[in-house]
């Protein structure tokens, strides 16, 4: 994803100290540390909400707790609210209990709800659902193997507060049915459904892929500059409809048909470079919960580092002359430097909300299936995408849909949510994602029912003496049974919401939207503004993968700091090999390994393309 | 990993313990992790947790991963990541004042309704030092918090945070009522399989075009 930089400030005046040039060096000889006094252990917390804050963050989104992480750690005294009782605001993950209110104060435009709308909620037995058993995401994410985000988590250790795990299977919906993606030289070979036509011409262009940024390759693209990627796969690799759909929306995750040349490749060589760089799959997700749990984790990393945290806590005002920002709780706190905030918690009569003109539509549906027909062999979760025109709709957009089975320990077992979202707008996106919803159904239980999908508890599998495994015959005799008729698909729980951005689609967030400078009035006929000079960060973009959220805190970062040199410039030695001696003993039995064949990862996925075509 | 099962063979188990209670809990922390490391340093805290690792038998290693609050629960802002998978607490009490049980008592409330339900608790009075220097100064007996920690299944120590008494014996029965067999051997069957992110090459910097 590319976006234009604005030329580096040529004065560093206005920067603030680094951490390390604020704080005199240590005397005792160690290297002088990069690290603030920990909150609770070397200075003692101060009961009272602090009267000062060089930064409020208003709003726990993931961009807003980047930000706040990394601030914390070079050094700002950072004061972050809330305007709920949970952590993640715009993308937090919520039990159904919390959903239910969520949906309440979206219809009813509470202040704080903003960027949301229409929402309908639909829970056929409410006696069924246990609340806390499920962490619906409300803008879920996939991150790939290699991305900003992933660089930032190891770094910043905020990985270590959750868990991760893999996704490989990407499915593409086409003639009424799934296929799956062949991306590696041997699925592309023993594929039977490929001509051997089209598979010289798939290894063709993965190759290509490979050696875009080569003078020729670049040309080439050049020359196609008015064409669409659709029309440049056709025309220069002879790819036809099923396989450009695969790469464009499976592969590239494409939300729109209206995508450039340079940007279509540059997605799909997203998902090939990150194929093998943890193991042979491309994208992960976080346990739990996606955007919501990982706010927490850069919160947590922000509090360690000294951040003060309030949830159920509220803007009110802004006062741009005196700097005092007033909150729902009754108190105040003087801000000597910046006020950011989520467009979601404005203030009470702001007038600077940034305009959202983009929408995703969003159906999130629990199913009583566990829907494993669809994930990889040791997964939980699986993609699933329809193509442009691939509906009954004859869907301008395609519909992107995430399922996450109880292995990602967000529903019970046995059950999976299925998360369908596209960039269609109004009433034509609802029927789009309905219908793509249908295809689902039909599809899982016609491929549950060909299999032996059945139910087992722990109790039914038998573990013998010498380890082998067997399953409670009577139950498999008893669900062959159950085959015969055809079953209907339960949905426990449904919920459609329309959600508004300012980000373009493939867009990142462009610096300019976080511009205070211009002159905004700060007063109107009515008295003080609360928000002129308040700087708004944005509500989450249509992307279904994390990439531009990195780039966002960092421009936010740039805005408070005056340059992103130092964000997140802290160098954590590695506790584990340094401290614990003791442990070495028995070294390899961490919780959380866990990959066999460490030489075949080894191996890049470039090295699988050296080969005469 | 399905080796045999050998009495003999050095076992080690990692348990999530979480503080929780007055703002000293930091200290017995500090307290706790300084005594065995002379050369420790605070720079390998900031990132993520402090571990701390004990022999519990000859061949058993118990490792515990200590999180702190980080201050989160001050205004009742601890996220749900916090008491995910803890599978201890150590809910700290000041000896000298009457109301920080009952405030001890709140967050045992807290636990029991966010934390897995086989959570170890260990309520945890401090100052010890204090109120053996002055029995006068002691407002909680120990008689009535040893009597709600029996009531709801409890640990109970009394320790000192700032000469150290008491602290490792206290982490050490905690360990002994964790589950380690289970962990050292985890049940069988179909697993999902979480990936371990430092694993490969962290420092690849080139990242996504993005």
């Amino acid at each position: 994803m590319s976006y234009v930089t604005e030329p580096r400030r040529p004065s560093m005046v206005d920067r603030r100290p680094s951490m390390a040039e604020r704080r005199p060096s240590m005397a005792n000889g160690r290297k002088p540390s990069v690290i603030p006094q920990l909150a609770g252990i070397e200075k003692p917390i101060s009961p009272q909400t602090p009267e000062t804050c060089d930064v409020l963050i208003c709003g726990t989104g993931l961009v807003e707790s980047i930000l706040a992480a990394a601030l914390a750690w070079q050094g700002s005294n950072v004061l972050h609210v809330d305007s709920n009782p949970y952590y993640g605001d715009t993308c937090a993950t919520l039990t159904i209990d919390q959903l239910k209110d969520w949906v309440h104060s979206v219809n009813q435009h509470t202040p704080g709800f903003q960027g949301f709308s229409k929402a309908l909620l639909y829970i056929p037995r409410p006696q069924d659902l246990v609340s806390r058993d499920y962490g619906i995401d409300l803008t879920p994410r996939v991150v790939f193997a290699r991305s900003d985000l992933m660089s930032l988590l190891t770094k910043s250790r905020v990985h270590m507060y959750l868990e991760f795990q893999s996704l490989s299977n990407f499915h593409t919906f086409e003639n009424d049915s799934f296929g799956k993606l062949q991306t590696s030289k041997e699925d592309i070979f023993t594929d039977q459904s490929l001509s051997l036509a089209t598979k010289r011409h798939l290894m063709k262009f993965l190759k290509f892929i490979f050696e875009y940024d080569s003078l020729d390759n670049l040309a080439l693209v050049e020359s196609y500059k008015d064409k669409s990627i659709q029309d440049f796969l056709q025309d220069r690799f002879k790819l036809d409809g099923p396989q450009i759909n695969e790469l464009v929306y499976s592969l590239g995750l494409s939300a729109s048909p209206d995508i450039s040349i340079p940007e279509g490749l540059s997605r799909i060589r997203r998902y090939l470079v990150s194929f093998n760089v943890l193991g042979q799959f491309p994208v992960l997700f976080s346990k739990y919960g996606g955007p919501g749990e990982v706010s927490q984790g850069f919160c947590r990393s922000a509090a360690v580092a000294g951040s003060t945290y309030k949830l159920n806590c509220a803007l009110q005002s802004f006062d741009p002359k005196t700097k005092l920002a007033k909150f729902s709780d009754g108190t105040s706190a003087h801000v000597t430097e910046k006020v950011v905030c989520s467009p979601s918690q404005a203030p009470p009569h702001a007038s600077y909300v940034p305009e959202m003109k983009y929408e995703i539509t969003r159906l999130i549906t629990v199913v009583k299936k566990s829907c494993r027909e669809w994930m990889a062999e040791n997964e939980t979760a699986a993609i699933v995408v329809f193509p442009t025109a691939s509906l009954s709709t004859n869907n301008k957009y395609p519909v992107q849909v995430l399922i996450m089975g109880a292995g990602t320990g967000t529903c019970p077992v046995n059950q999976c949510v299925w998360y369908l979202s596209t960039i269609q707008k109004g009433e034509v996106a609802r029927k789009d994602l309905e219908a793509a919803l249908l295809k689902l159904e039909d599809s899982i239980l016609r491929e549950s029912e060909d299999g032996f999908d059945v139910s087992l508890d722990p109790e039914d599998i038998i573990v013998k003496p010498d380890g082998a495994t067997v399953i409670n015959s009577v139950k498999l005799g008893k669900s062959f049974k159950d085959f015969v008729p055809k079953e209907k698909l339960q949905y426990l729980f449904k919920l459609c919401f329309t959600q508004h951005t300012a980000v373009p689609p493939f867009g990142v967030v462009s610096s300019s939207l976080f511009d205070t400078s211009a002159e905004k009035p700060t007063t109107d006929g009515s008295g003080v503004i609360p928000d002129s000079t308040v700087i708004y960060s944005n509500m989450p973009s249509t992307e279904i993968s994390y990439d531009g959220v990195v780039t966002e805190a960092k421009l936010l970062y740039e805005k408070i700091v005056g340059s992103d040199d130092d964000f997140f410039d802290v160098d954590f030695e590695n506790e584990d090999e340094d401290n614990d001696t003791l442990t070495d003993v028995a070294a390899g039995d961490e919780d959380a390994i866990i990959d066999d064949d460490e030489e075949e990862h080894s191996k890049a996925f470039k090295d699988e393309m050296d080969f005469d075509l | 990993m399905s080796a045999p099962i050998n009495t003999e063979e050095p076992r080690f188990a990692q348990f999530k313990l979480v503080l929780l209670g007055e703002s000293a809990v930091g200290k017995v922390l500090h307290r706790f992790v300084k005594d065995s490391f002379d050369d420790f340093r605070e720079s390998t805290i900031g990132a993520a947790f402090l571990t701390q690792t004990i022999l519990l038998d000859h061949n058993t290693t118990v490792k515990f991963e200590i999180w702190d609050t980080a201050g989160q629960e001050r205004y009742k802002s601890l996220a749900p990541m916090y008491y995910r998978n803890a599978n201890c607490a150590l809910v700290v009490f000041d000896l000298t004042k009457q109301e920080s049980l009952e405030k001890a008592k709140s967050w045992i409330k807290e636990l029991q309704r966010q934390a897995n339900s086989d959570i170890v608790i260990a309520l945890t009075g401090n100052k010890l030092d204090l109120v053996q220097e002055d029995e006068g100064a002691r407002e909680v007996s120990e008689d009535e918090a040893r009597a709600y920690a029996n009531e709801l299944g409890l640990l109970y120590f009394e320790v000192s945070a700032k000469t150290g008494q008491e602290i490792k014996e206290s982490f050490k029965s905690i360990a002994e009522k964790l589950p380690i067999e289970e962990k050292v051997n985890p049940r069988q069957g179909r697993r999902s399989r979480n990936v371990d992110l430092s694993r490969p090459n962290t420092n690849d910097q080139q990242a996504c075009g993005c």
